[in-house]
């Protein structure tokens, strides 16, 4: 366990300070992400909808593709001199290197967030229904599951001709479910979702904010434990 | 012995079809009882069981792959993918053929339709994470398995949506005579067996194709 502790820290630091010092990513991620506000916000203004109602949906598709910025990263570093290939001589377990790297995109996300909800609640003058604690936790629960999926599939879009356009469509066909409880929940914390939601329409069936909690909850376990599990197949020489 | 089975497939297709057509419609509730757009059932149901049944091979092929390094599974994936991926259109396009004639819409964001395009769009992504993939062999079938699982694992969420949840789609129909339920499990039959088929005949070409590659390397 010790062992493990040492190895995770080992190369989580090393990413984390390897993107603090080089500031590749984040802010590229950042950019994209205000762009996205930006043209739903103006897009919003002809929307027969209430304008509330698409931030959070504006947020979701910030969050999706800001994500993949950063998980194609978290695999393209290591191809620069065949990083990849010392990272899998030291002894250590390939769990390990996909655990370390999930988090470091996890807290890239994170941080991500920290700057984008505020300007999203700015922009599209969004009020909070629920406690801020919910938001952080749904917030962090579509971090989850975005990342877990992307960290796996980075590792093996970096073989491939196309990476990157290969990796959005892998990641988004796969998160597709997750999607849809994940909008309904973000827009009970924002207060768009009336009380009762009648017809046969995706989010309807959802029902509640608490089954669209519990939907992620198991989405998320099932993806991280799935894509552990896997992740040494898919970097195998 | 080939071409007579696949004829044979054909053939119980082609009769289940003219079954349907001819001993009348299938009585769902809402439904008008004329209208003749409710026979693409008869296409509709195997296909979409079709599809779903080759997902699951396409599972146990990759399962078989990463446990055994043995090529026949990965050729077996490959044939899996590619059948399923025309099973997952027939679905989907009858579906919209039907959704059009009875709903007035040719989709709609419902859970059993939205399951149904994802279950084609990862046949799709499957295909082109295959294609695009470069390098050694056994590397591109290892990481080929590895997306086939973690997409399967969307796969219950198809069938939880087809079966439990309140939907516009129809769980199920019921049958106005015994000439409709003959028609019904006719089509499925011939379509499963066309699926066997189909998908053994592809796995016959891959595996004729790496061994004349291997003795032209030889």
């Amino acid at each position: 366990m010790r062992y493990f502790l040492l190895s995770f820290k080992a190369i989580f630091m090393k990413d984390i300070v390897t993107e603090f010092r080089s500031r590749q990513v984040l802010p590229t991620m950042i950019v994209l992400g205000m762009l996205i506000i930006w043209v739903f916000r103006i897009a919003s203004e002809v929307a027969s909808a209430e304008v509330s109602a698409i931030g959070p949906i504006a947020l979701w598709v910030a969050f999706l593709f800001a994500g993949l910025l950063a998980q194609e990263r978290s695999f393209a570093t290591e191809e620069h001199q065949d990083c990849i290939h010392g990272l899998m001589l030291a002894p250590i377990d390939e769990g390990t290197i996909y655990l370390a790297k999930l988090l470091v995109n996890i807290i890239m996300l994170s941080i991500f967030e920290m700057i984008i909800v505020p300007a999203a609640i700015v922009a599209f003058e969004l009020t909070l229904s629920r406690s801020i604690l919910t938001l952080v936790g749904v917030l962090m629960l579509g971090n989850v599951g975005l990342s877990s999926v992307g960290t796996l599939f980075s590792a093996i879009v970096q073989l491939t001709r196309t990476k990157g356009s290969l990796l959005s469509v892998m990641v988004l066909a796969i998160l597709m479910p997750m999607m849809i409880p994940a909008t309904f929940a973000l827009l009970a914390v924002f207060g768009d979702i009336p009380a009762e939601l009648i017809g046969t329409g995706a989010l309807s069936v959802v029902g509640s904010f608490k089954s669209a909690i519990m939907f992620m909850v198991v989405f998320d376990a099932v993806f991280v434990v799935a894509c552990w599990l896997l992740f040494g197949f898919a970097i195998k020489e | 012995m080939r071409t007579i089975l696949f004829f044979l497939a054909i053939g119980l297709v082609v009769a289940s079809m003219c079954i349907g057509l001819t001993a009348g419609s299938v009585q769902g509730p809402k439904a008008h009882p004329d209208s003749p757009v409710r026979n693409i059932v008869y296409a509709h149901v195997p296909s979409s069981i079709c599809a779903l049944l080759c997902f699951c091979v396409l599972l146990v092929a990759a399962i078989g792959y990463l446990k055994t390094s043995k090529e026949s599974w990965d050729r077996l994936a490959i044939a899996a993918a590619e059948v399923g991926t025309v099973f997952a259109i027939v679905m989907n396009a009858t579906g919209c053929i039907f959704s059009h004639a009875e709903w007035n819409t040719w989709w709609t964001p419902s859970p059993r339709l939205i399951s149904a395009a994802m279950l084609l769009f990862l046949y799709i992504v499957y295909l082109i994470l295959r294609s695009s993939l470069s390098g050694a062999k056994q590397r591109i079938a290892r990481n080929s398995s590895v997306f086939a699982i973690i997409a399967f694992l969307n796969v219950p969420m198809v069938i939880i949506s087809a079966r439990f949840m309140p939907d516009i789609h129809k769980a199920s129909f019921e049958f106005g005579s015994n000439w409709q339920r003959v028609a019904f499990f006719l089509g499925m039959i011939s379509t499963c067996f066309l699926a066997g088929l189909l998908m053994w005949f592809r796995t016959d070409i891959l595996s004729t194709r790496a061994r004349l590659e291997r003795e032209f390397v030889n």
